[in-house]
């Protein structure tokens, strides 16, 4: 019976055949047979008693053990035994690996300065290039960890109204509930409510929490937010407690457990600690500290006034496109009844006026990269700084690989006759291949070692202008590594196979005679390289000064209000009635000019209140959106902003139903002349909830969003806001302002003392804009530096290549000058047709970039022009260098060399 | 004249080629050196003792017949050459010289532990 199994099988029995493949690749031909025959048997021996696997265990054990120097060795006096054909042809490539080696070591040596420029220029490029690689794998990274992440999206709302699109990133709160209920796509739903910041106390510590949600119980069991203690699914089921991380654990209770703790959240009362969750990892497109259970706070019924964050699972096998019909009912179902109440029209009129309502969905995966709606959860990323990192990286990397391979065209060049010795001593031409293949791939990987140990010095700083947190384990994980090394081993040889190629072809007759030299010197490769890079360098050169230029332009554009001397005090609700003597205490300060009451203001953390507005003017009536301010009567004077028209609010009851409104809403709404205009607001829709003012003033356009978008119309009311208190200053010492404040400050409260300056807080609006100019400037520096680096090089071979050139001309009467412009000229009209090349090209980039602001500066020719002089002016100064100081030497010492 | 150094190993090979009544190859080898010792050894040990012997002169070595279990390799048998034989009497008479010189009152304790043939 087993007999016969392993007849059958007899194909089966054999050894691994891999473990022969290995064998039979690195034994020498003339022991193999011997070795293997022997093997064969004894494996078969060993079948019939221990049984096959562990036969093939032990073959592949013994093969291992034939991996040594006797085995490997080939016999040097060949033919006598040689079984494998190959070796009758030409040395086999691994026996002259070490030839190699050594050949190339002592050449990068050789020409140690040249080698030094080629490494680190090559370094410097892939050492960009990984940390660029870390930046954008995070990136694109967000919000994938989730199960199931491929089937979750965020469902988003969309108004249409007179004309103008109004994007939510949150929804009606009760859309979400009825989704789930009325289509069975939908697997699981989950809501969250991202509310203002909360002053949070424990006993007598308190601390300002800037990161807190209310969600739905099943929150943590929709998202993959691992439950550190307390059950998943029923940690939020009740109202008043609270889920916070690890790290606020810490931060409240220390080391001590954190469940069933107490926290006083702000207003809403005592919250119960029922779970520790772990922090939120980076790559999710929201980082909260807590998260109250959202039956503490109050739910919105209202499909037109209500809004929470919904997220949405589907079940395999249903589409989005299903879903997004299936929300279109949803709104002629639930919604047209209050569009009625609200608006005053029937669902159909609104439709035909050209309104509309719906809701979208977006995968959560592309929140982080593609979403910019109104109330993101945090500031976004976008998929265009995505884009032009790439592009970076790449272009940085292309200025390194174009230099890697000039430099080593250029340096192969002095080699030709080498090569025609070598082939004369009989060495063939795939030999030569091999050398100058492994010289380069050499190169790049000494280069490699080198770009590791510039990241590890960069990281710091990197970290600093990404705003991330990466750790030398993130570079140091192998599949990046072995990318690297992918990349690497792939650069040169593209880089190696130029001289290989060219130079191994060569008759070595022509070599010898040195016919060959010329023609390298002028190779077009060489100069269409140089172009190439110079077309990169001044395209980031224009790119950054244009960046530059709109940073400085949206910074210092007149906003409308007067930035400059603003002190913002924070969380002054705390003082409750308190207030309004504070606020006169203050105003009794010397060095404080005006006190107003700041909630709303036009950068940095702020209120945000949108209104509908309904105006008549005449027969005429429209319905508006607008985002509106509660101001009090030091307001305008406080900011620094101008009335157009009509007066500021005065300390009066009666204000109460008058209202301010800038230009841009007297334009829109069409008031000729608006002082006197009735409008009034919807509210929520009911009769109750709408209120008539009348409009008093009319304020100058000043920039309350930032400058992507132009003036928006803008309704203040009268009232004040007292989450914050601005006060304008003229203060010489600030210090002791700053010192006095908080003296008044604790006397009447042991909250923490917080403020910030208004220009400040301005600036911080184009962080991101700011970090692009950052970077650009550090790339262009980057980029150049490089390109220098490979200039210098090749402009030093060059000129050594014509250093008898030089001296026949001097011998025949040529002045240094003279020979100097020689020898520049070449490379000036490269980089002049460079210019011609980079410019448009730029020109058309920084224009796309600049089409995202409503206001910005023009491109201009100077700006080309100006990255043209610079980067002649830094081209001419590296190849001067060298032109200079072969044009100084003496005729008669470079007629002598060779 | 080089006096040549044998191993262990290569004197427990040259042993075992001498000691069969044909000329061997790996396998044999290898098998009786285990089967002798009752250490393991891989094919790789015992042919590169085999070659290294060989190298030193003390075996000779010709293309023997293949078989259908070795894939229709041939096997590399071999031989012991007169330097062979005279390299193992020279130990042998090297080792008993050493036996010799044991004092008698050291040798009476060594007994009851060891056979001295051996």
């Amino acid at each position: 019976m087993k007999k016969q199994q392993e007849s059958s099988s007899q194909h089966k029995q054999q050894p691994p055949r891999w473990a022969d493949k290995l064998l039979e690749w690195f034994v020498a031909p003339h022991l193999l047979e011997y070795v293997q025959g022997d093997l064969h048997e004894d494996f078969y021996n060993q079948v019939s008693k221990v049984g096959l696997n562990k036969a093939r265990r032990a073959y592949i054990w013994a093969v291992v053990h034939c991996l040594t120097p006797f085995f490997i060795k080939r016999k040097k006096t060949e033919y006598s035994y040689s079984y494998n054909k190959q070796s009758h042809k030409s040395p086999l490539f691994t026996h002259m690996l070490s030839s190699y080696f050594t050949i190339a070591f002592r050449n990068l040596w050789r020409h140690k300065a040249f080698t030094a420029i080629n490494i680190v220029g090559l370094a410097l490029g892939l050492a960009v290039c990984l940390l660029i690689v870390l930046f954008v794998s995070h990136e694109s990274s967000y919000d994938s960890y989730h199960i199931g992440s491929d089937r979750m999206y965020r469902m988003t709302m969309n108004f249409r109204m007179d004309g103008k699109d109004m994007n939510f990133a949150y929804v009606s709160e009760p859309a979400g509930p009825a989704l789930l209920r009325e289509y069975p796509g939908v697997e699981a739903i989950t809501l969250l409510r991202d509310d203002s910041d909360m002053l949070v106390k424990n006993g007598n510590s308190i601390f300002k929490e800037e990161n807190i949600a209310f969600v739905d119980s099943n929150f943590f069991s929709f998202f993959a937010l691992p439950m550190l203690k307390g059950n998943v699914t029923n940690v939020l089921t009740e109202p008043r407690t609270l889920v916070i991380t690890k790290t606020t654990a810490r931060k409240y209770f220390g080391d001590a457990d954190a469940i069933g703790k107490t926290l006083e959240m702000g207003n809403l009362g005592l919250f119960r600690v029922t779970g520790v969750c772990e922090d939120v990892p980076s790559n999710t497109h929201f980082h909260y500290d807590m998260f109250g259970s959202v039956k503490s706070v109050n739910r919105g019924t209202k499909w037109l006034a209500s809004g929470a964050h919904t997220y949405v699972r589907l079940r395999s096998g249903y589409s989005v496109q299903q879903l997004v019909a299936q929300s279109e009912k949803l709104v002629s179902k639930y919604a047209s009844a209050e569009i009625k109440e609200f608006f005053g029209t029937s669902f159909s009129e609104f439709q035909q006026k050209g309104n509309r309502m719906g809701f979208s969905f977006q995968p959560i995966t592309d929140i982080h990269l593609h979403s910019n709606l109104e109330d993101e959860l945090e500031a976004n990323s976008d998929v265009k700084y995505i884009y032009i990192f790439s592009a970076i990286a790449v272009f940085i990397l292309l200025l390194a690989c174009i230099n890697f391979m000039n430099l080593s065209t250029a340096g192969s060049a002095g080699r030709s006759k080498e090569v025609g010795i070598r082939k004369v001593l009989g060495s063939v031409q795939s030999q030569l291949v091999s050398q100058f293949l492994i010289e380069s791939v050499l190169l790049t990987f000494l280069a490699l070692i080198l770009a590791l140990g510039f990241v590890v010095l960069l990281l710091p700083s990197f970290n600093d202008l990404t705003g991330k947190y990466f750790t030398l384990s993130a570079i140091f994980n192998w599949q990046l590594l072995l990318a690297a090394m992918g990349a690497c081993l792939i650069i040169g040889l593209l880089a190696g196979s130029y001289p290989a190629f060219v130079l191994s072809s060569f008759k070595p007759i022509a070599v010898l005679k040195g016919k060959l030299q010329a023609n390298l010197r002028s190779g077009w490769l060489r100069n269409s390289l140089v172009t190439g890079q110079f077309v990169v360098s001044i395209g980031i050169i224009i790119a950054t000064i244009v960046a530059k230029q709109q940073l400085h332009f949206i910074q210092n554009k007149k906003v409308g209000f007067d930035k400059e001397q603003v002190l913002v005090l924070h969380d002054t609700q705390v003082l409750g009635d308190k207030l309004n003597a504070f606020k006169t205490e203050l105003s009794g300060l010397s060095s404080v000019v005006k006190v107003s009451l700041a909630g709303f203001l036009p950068a940095g953390t702020s209120r945000e209140s949108v209104d509908g507005i309904q105006f008549r003017d005449g027969a005429r009536t429209g319905t508006h959106r607008n985002k509106s301010y509660f101001i009090d009567e030091d307001y305008l004077p406080t900011l620094g902003i101008r009335l157009a028209q009509g007066r500021n609010f005065v300390k009066s009851s009666s204000e109460s139903s008058s209202v301010l409104i800038n230009e841009s809403a007297a334009k829109v709404y069409g008031f000729k002349n608006p002082i006197g205009q009735q409008i009034s607001t919807i509210g929520d829709g009911s009769e109750g909830s709408k209120r008539t003012y009348t409009v008093v003033g009319v304020v100058k356009d000043f920039h309350f969003e930032n400058m992507h978008q132009s003036i928006a119309p803008l309704v203040m009311f009268y009232g004040g806001d007292n989450t914050q208190l601005a006060l304008r200053i003229q203060a010489n010492d600030l210090p002791v302002l700053l010192n006095s404040i908080e003296k008044l400050w604790k006397a009447e409260t042991d909250n923490p003392f917080a403020y910030s300056f208004l220009n400040e807080r301005f600036n911080t609006i184009y962080q991101s804009e700011q970090r692009i100019g950052e970077l650009f400037s550090v790339f262009a520096g980057l980029a150049i530096i490089i390109a220098c680096l490979g200039l210098f090089g090749l402009a030093a071979f060059t000129t050594h290549q014509r250093t008898k050139e030089v001296g026949v001309r001097k011998v025949l009467g040529a002045s240094v000058g003279s020979i100097v412009t020689l020898l520049l000229t070449n490379y000036l009209k490269l980089i002049l047709l460079a210019i011609v090349i980079a410019s448009p090209i730029a020109g058309y980039t920084m224009n796309q970039w600049l089409k995202d602001f409503a206001y910005k500066v023009d491109l201009s020719w100077w700006v080309f022009a100006l990255a043209g002089v610079v980067a002649i002016f830094v081209a001419i100064l590296t190849v001067s260098y060298q032109a200079i100081k072969a044009a100084l030497v003496n005729p008669v010492k470079s007629l002598r060399s060779e | 004249m080089r006096k040549t150094i044998l191993g262990e190993l290569e004197e427990l090979v040259l042993l075992i080629v001498a000691s069969s009544t044909e000329e061997v190859y790996g396998v044999p080898v290898m098998e009786e050196l285990q089967q002798q010792t009752g250490r393991d050894f891989t094919i790789s040990a015992v042919h590169t003792t085999l070659y290294r012997l060989e190298e030193k002169g003390f075996l000779s070595s010709s293309v023997g017949g293949a078989t259908a279990e070795r894939g229709g390799r041939r096997k590399r048998l071999f031989a012991l050459t007169a330097a062979g034989g005279k390299a193992l009497l020279e130990i042998q008479e090297m080792r008993n010289r050493l036996w010799q010189s044991i004092p008698q009152n050291k040798l009476q304790l060594l007994i009851p532990n060891q056979s001295i043939e051996k």
